[in-house]
């Protein structure tokens, strides 16, 4: 298992933490079409689930969407009728996708981990980090104010930051599935967390946009890997996730279809 | 009468005499000043408001905006009536007309200007590469400076999409400000070439006054802008200001100061009676950057300059508020405050309009109070 806060936190995405609202789930969020630079961490996918809900609430204030009011209490049940035609956790999912409020995949990692490495060995893994290919100081500079957000899918697969783990049975929780250049393009970087491994079943918690669940219902989610064929590759696995399996599974789809698939292991 | 001796109470008197006259004008003013406002329908409107827009907000759609009006145009016509002093009080009322008249061309366009087109650099350097016409290409590439500098000031300001642009504004600030500079340093003589500090301390600047010159003028202007976003706030908090200032001014025995200041105290009293909230009207643009200039050129003229942070403090707060915002925002991706200025900032935490503004005014005068304290120093 991964160490309790970090479990809270991949909880927090899954339920992001609105006051009077539940079952909100933190939305996909690539910064890639938008291209927002010098951007707050939370509009550019990086954020943390609080920082999520402070900025949904500032952005409904300030763009007078009325969907909180001045305290941060939710207005979303007392709404017009044309707009609680939906329960109250879907308008807010569509309030965030539509305003960009989201995590991507590294950021969801790259906190989730940062997490539990400060609560399991009482270290800052962006300040451990190695920015690899940095084209000048600049870049490294700005690394340096904002590791976080500079944590990409690429770097975490630099053997400066990571090792390559060879066997399933090694992997443990805190492991990362890196794919690179994947999906239809096969221009897509993905990486996912694994959460536990009891031996029989690999648990994993990734932020990711499945095309089938259209525009408003993607977001963190959880996985599992049932090892059903012991000593093989994890591909030859069962992959489970959102009651599909393997070939209808998404994520698998996109660890098979990647050019590099590989398990690593984080080695500060 | 340029000088007189400090403490005169000849001046006191005629001091509180141009207090008077200004109140009462201001307050015959304002009524006349509201009805023109609404005619021409010169309101907030509130599809450019990005501040909280609660319920609480809701009712300052439709107030009238450019009250500030009010104040410049009481000032300048008392002085050039009784207060015309071509040594000392011609430039402090010409920057702040030209501050003012930025102002105004703001306000104005903001209700009644059209979306201004903002290209960004990206986008120019693929025109420069693509246009079909040459002369657009070349006419592109000579006034790639031009947009460079238009872009990076784009950060510094929040832009509604119509009005006068951040670099538009800021070259026109840096006009008013050159105009104090070289006021300062070539007409005012060589007493005005130091920096004074208070224990007896004098720091000689000599050149290097006109830069300083020139960025408190565009900043203490800008400070006043930022500060003016609640019902009082800006009003209030320079009435304070301007009579710490009308204090020190006849403390110091700088007479035709003293009276401009004077002036400038008296039609606050009047703007801020109209301006408590509920407002009858808002001060704009045209108030607060005319008047933002010149508390910074009356302060500077005194050579009272570094207590400038002092005497105008909750706008030097709310304008440091903007800046450590910007820079946790593009630097470390995060905010510091929950929206700026801080003002914004108390009322998302919950604190009501009248709260903010009381306790501002309040700490503001601590302040001023501490001001004229160190003057006398």
């Amino acid at each position: 298992m991964l160490s309790p806060k970090a479990e809270k936190l991949i909880e927090q995405y899954l339920n992001l933490p609105f006051a009077d609202i539940v079952s909100v789930r933190c939305p996909y969020y690539i910064n890639t079409r938008a291209k927002q630079r010098a951007q707050l961490r939370v509009l550019i996918g990086k954020g943390l689930p609080e920082e999520i809900v402070e900025e949904a609430k500032i952005i409904s204030l300030q763009y007078h969407q009325g969907l909180f009011d001045c305290e941060g209490r939710c207005l979303v049940p007392n709404l017009p009728n044309n707009k609680t035609t939906n329960p109250p956790a879907e308008c807010l999912k569509k309030f965030l996708v539509d305003y960009g409020l989201g995590i991507d995949c590294s950021g969801f990692v790259s906190n989730v981990l940062r997490t539990h490495f400060e609560e399991t060995r009482k270290i800052d893994i962006a300040n451990k980090f190695y920015f690899v290919s940095l084209k000048n100081s600049i870049r490294y500079f700005i690394c340096w104010l904002r590791p976080i957000e500079n944590m990409s899918v690429r770097r975490y697969i630099s053997d400066k930051n990571t090792k390559k783990i060879n066997s399933v049975a090694e992997i443990a929780p805190g492991d990362l599935l890196i794919m690179l250049e994947t999906g239809p393009q096969k221009n897509r970087n993905h990486i996912i967390l694994i959460t536990d491994n009891d031996g029989k079943t690999i648990k994993y918690a990734h932020a990711r946009a499945w095309s089938m669940e259209g525009k408003y219902d993607h977001g963190v989610a959880r996985g599992e890997i049932r090892l059903i064929k012991p000593g093989e590759p994890l591909l030859n696995q069962q992959w489970v996730e959102l009651g599909t399996v393997n070939e209808n599974n998404e994520t698998y789809l996109e660890a098979k279809n990647a050019k590099i698939f590989e398990i690593r292991r984080i080695k500060f | 009468m340029m000088s007189c001796s400090p403490f005169s109470p000849e001046l006191l008197q005629q001091t509180l005499l141009y207090v008077i006259l200004a109140a009462t004008g201001a307050f015959i003013l304002a009524p006349l000043l509201v009805r023109l406002l609404l005619k021409f329908q010169i309101t907030r409107r509130g599809e450019f408001d990005f501040t909280l827009h609660g319920g609480e907000r809701l009712f300052k759609i439709g107030t009238p905006i450019m009250g500030g009006l009010l104040v410049i145009i009481v000032v300048t016509t008392i002085t050039l009536l009784f207060n015309w002093e071509r040594t000392y009080t011609y430039v402090p009322i010409g920057v702040m007309g030209i501050s003012a008249l930025l102002g105004a061309a703001d306000d104005l366009l903001n209700i009644f200007g059209k979306r201004r087109r903002n290209r960004t650099l990206p986008m120019t350097l693929t025109l420069i590469r693509v246009h079909n016409k040459w002369y657009m290409r070349l006419w592109y590439i000579l006034t790639l400076p031009w947009t460079i500098f238009e872009r990076s000031t784009a950060a510094f300001g929040s832009h509604p999409g119509k009005g006068v642009l951040v670099h538009e504004k800021l070259l026109l600030q840096f006009l008013a400000g050159a105009v104090t500079a070289w006021w300062i340093y070539f007409k005012l003589g060589a007493q005005w070439h130091t920096l004074w500090i208070p224990f007896d301390g004098i720091i000689s600047l000599g050149w290097w006054i006109i830069p300083l010159v020139i960025f408190l003028v565009m900043f203490t202007a800008n400070a006043v802008n930022i500060a003016d976003g609640l019902d009082g706030l800006a009003g209030g908090s320079l009435l304070i200001t301007f009579a710490g200032l009308t204090i020190i001014s006849w403390i110091e025995g700088r007479a035709a100061f003293t009276l401009l200041n004077a002036t400038v105290l008296g039609a606050l009293v009047s703007y801020t009676y109209f301006n408590i909230k509920p407002a009858r009207f808002q001060m704009g643009d045209v108030g607060t950057l005319g008047l933002g200039a010149l508390l910074a050129i009356n302060v500077i003229a005194i050579n009272k300059t570094i207590l400038l942070p002092i005497l105008g403090f909750i706008f030097y707060i709310e304008a440091f508020s903007v800046i450590f915002q910007v820079f946790f925002r593009r630097f470390l991706g995060r905010r510091l405050f929950k929206m700026s200025p801080l003002h914004h900032h108390l009322e998302f935490k919950g604190w009501s309009e009248e709260r903010i503004v009381m306790r501002f005014w309040l700490i503001h005068l601590f302040f001023v109070i501490i001001a004229i304290w160190l003057s006398m120093k």
